[in-house]
């Protein structure tokens, strides 16, 4: 399948701030949008979700959350958008999303974490890129002049990315080229089934996730390799697993080997603690575009 | 009195030899009751369940831990009461065996597991309790034996990936109920509703049909439907989607249950099964205890797990219930998975019939 990758930003173009999911604060949002405006040349346009009256998890209404989300999809004078921050909510709305618009004028639209679902369904159903990458709180406290935030300014600005991490024991060695694809494991598992289904033979998957059980990380692996998510990709790539937790009766490895178990028999080259996670350390990816994968016994390079 | 119970320990097995013998005899007698053609997984649903033969006094029930780790004196109430039933109880060398928080290593507890599938004395098996484990071999299991002498395999939790599984590919009817674990320690203290759920489990085996009820729930969609049963732990059967023991719900009655989950992962989960069609053509759905986590401060969800569930089946016709006594709870009776029901839900209440 081909990818179509939005056209990358200019400056003056205008970057719409939506919250899909969980509540934002505007406070929280209010150094990225000084950022995006002041140091990277952006205009912003915030949507009613960001900073809303909700008083509940959810940042609006599924209707509030979708409407808000529609108009930045369809407007004309918004060339990217980017997600407040995840939590949970894209799922009760990403089937009732009307596309026709943005099929023909895709652009850009920024997140991680509970967007991984719209990843996901714009990939599986419309062969569009987007981008797996920091959200507006990572620009907070200096964090937007992190290489991590910055990747995301390069990827919009159209430069291709070259990102390198150092070696881990467990890594599998070998170079692997092929489409990106994956974000939260959690997420990844959630749309088995589903129209938003990934597809992951001959490509490279990325995992990560953040305040799981051992034997959950476990569960999800098997599923994902019971569903035949493992066993022909071109490459795979660990990201952060971060505030992992276990159980009263230890599960009795570290989530890096439990996942090393379950895809230590194929081939493909296989990195470890690559920066794609719910820490700070988090590359933006283009999801669906193609990549090259090196791991060595010194590094790992991530190649567009 | 001490219980006597045979256990798999080469010392022990011994001991009880001559009970051994008698219990082969009986069981041998029984052996052509029990055959039952070969059948392609593929085409389960176009054939009748097939039910596996019902205990008679004398009859061997194992006990293995294919899932978490158990002490054998946690087993030990479940053995001793079972006994009383009149059953032989074998214990599984897992009992008592503890790789971290499984019941020992993969390779063991698949063992385990498929020398009482394979045995032909052992007529019923009781997994000793769920945690989890069952996922990481169920693709071990042979399963051509227990396919041309199915058995009664019995638990819940972790236990629904065999209870899917099974239901999948092999079309044989399971027990959903408490596991040894939960069997009280000493009978008598028992409250007299934890002495029905655990005496439902001996119904079940011995071939009563089952019925149960539930009250009323403003929630529910009143109405009558038939199918088979199937279903389970809902964190499982999410786990299961896109695998071979991913469950088939057309036509089915589906029961979940669940505990410890935030409401926001129930209503993911939900959406997970209405994404992938497995809502949409139900005979009817059954939501038995769904124990939930406390949002997390500042983080109020909004909606009871009633207004998740309901809102994603309100586009469909078939009668639904809350509140049915299956889950994590004391109230948690036996339910033959893969076997037609009747559930009828009205104003007075909600009647689940084995038909």
């Amino acid at each position: 399948m081909g990818i179509k990758t939005p056209p990358y930003l200019k400056p003056g173009d205008t970057i719409g701030i939506v919250c899909p999911s969980g509540y934002m604060a505007f406070e929280k949002a209010a150094e990225c949008i000084r950022v995006l405006q002041e140091e990277w040349g952006y205009k912003v346009k915030v949507g009613s979700t960001l900073g809303s009256k909700s008083e509940t998890y959810f940042s609006g209404t599924d209707e509030e959350r979708l409407r808000d989300l529609q108009q930045m999809l369809d407007d004309d004078e918004v060339q990217a958008i980017l997600f407040g921050r995840g939590g949970y909510g894209m799922g009760r709305i990403i089937d009732k999303i009307n596309f026709k618009k943005f099929k023909k004028k895709p652009k850009w639209v920024i997140g991680f974490s509970d967007i991984t679902i719209f990843h996901c369904h714009l990939y599986a159903n419309y062969g569009i890129s987007s981008l797996h990458a920091p959200m507006a709180a990572a620009f907070n406290d200096g964090g937007y002049t992190s290489p991590y935030v910055q990747s995301l300014k390069e990827a919009l600005e159209g430069q291709p990315a070259h990102y390198t991490c150092s070696s881990h024991v467990l890594n599998k060695k070998g170079e692997a080229a092929g489409p990106i694809v994956g974000g939260n494991l959690a997420l990844l598992v959630n749309t088995i089934g589903t129209p938003s289904e990934i597809k992951t033979k001959g490509r490279i998957l990325f995992i990560e996730d953040i305040g799981e059980q051992k034997y959950s990380i476990d569960r999800m692996m098997f599923q994902l390799k019971r569903s035949g998510k493992l066993d022909k990709l071109a490459g795979l790539i660990i990201g952060g697993f971060t505030e992992v937790g276990d159980t009263e009766r230890p599960f009795g490895a570290e989530v890096q080997q439990i996942i090393y178990d379950l895809i230590k028999e194929y081939d493909y080259p296989v990195c470890f603690n690559f920066p794609v996670s719910h820490d700070p350390e988090n590359y933006a990816l283009k999801i669906g575009v193609s990549y090259t994968l090196k791991v060595d016994s010194q590094k790992v390079v991530l190649k567009e | 009195m001490t219980p006597f119970i045979l256990f798999n320990f080469p010392i022990l097995a011994n001991m009880n030899r001559k009970n051994f013998i008698t219990t082969a005899a009986a069981v041998l007698a029984s052996l052509s009751f029990s055959k039952v053609g070969a059948r392609s997984p593929l085409s389960v649903s176009q054939y009748a369940p097939i039910i596996p033969p019902y205990l008679k006094p004398g009859d061997l029930i194992g006990i293995t831990s294919p899932a978490g780790y158990i002490t054998r004196e946690d087993i030990i109430p479940a053995a001793t009461l079972m006994q009383q039933w009149g059953f032989k109880i074998r214990v599984g060398y897992t009992i008592g065996k503890r790789n971290y928080t499984f019941g020992g290593t993969d390779a063991e507890r698949l063992q385990d597991l498929q020398q009482m599938l394979d045995d032909p004395q052992v007529k019923a098996i009781m997994c000793a309790r769920g945690g989890y484990g069952a996922v990481r071999i169920v693709d071990g299991i042979d399963w051509t034996q227990f396919k041309s002498n199915p058995k009664w395999i019995i638990g819940f939790s972790d236990i629904t990936v065999l209870h899917s599984h099974i239901q999948r590919n092999l079309g044989i009817a399971t027990i959903h109920s408490k596991m040894c674990n939960s069997f009280p320690r000493v009978w008598d203290d028992a409250s007299p509703l934890q002495k029905e759920t655990i005496l439902s489990i001996q119904k079940a085996l011995i071939g009563e049909k089952i019925q149960y009820s539930a009250p009323f729930n403003n929630y529910n969609r009143t109405g009558t439907a038939r199918g088979i049963l199937v279903g389970g732990n809902l964190k499982t059967l999410e786990s299961l989607a896109g695998s071979v023991s991913d469950i088939n719900t057309d036509g089915k009655i589906l029961f979940v249950e669940d505990t410890g989950e935030y409401l926001y992962s129930v209503d993911r989960m939900f959406w997970n099964l209405k994404r992938s069609g497995k809502l949409t053509n139900l005979a009817g759905l059954i939501v038995g205890g769904l124990k939930t986590k406390q949002d997390d401060p500042g983080e109020y969800f909004g909606y009871s797990t009633y207004e998740i569930i309901a809102s994603k089946v309100k586009e469909y016709r078939y009668p639904v219930c809350f509140e049915f006594p299956v889950g994590h709870q004391i109230d948690n009776f036996a339910l033959k998975c893969g076997v037609p029901y009747e559930l009828s839900v009205s104003e007075s209440g909600t009647t689940l019939k084995e038909i």
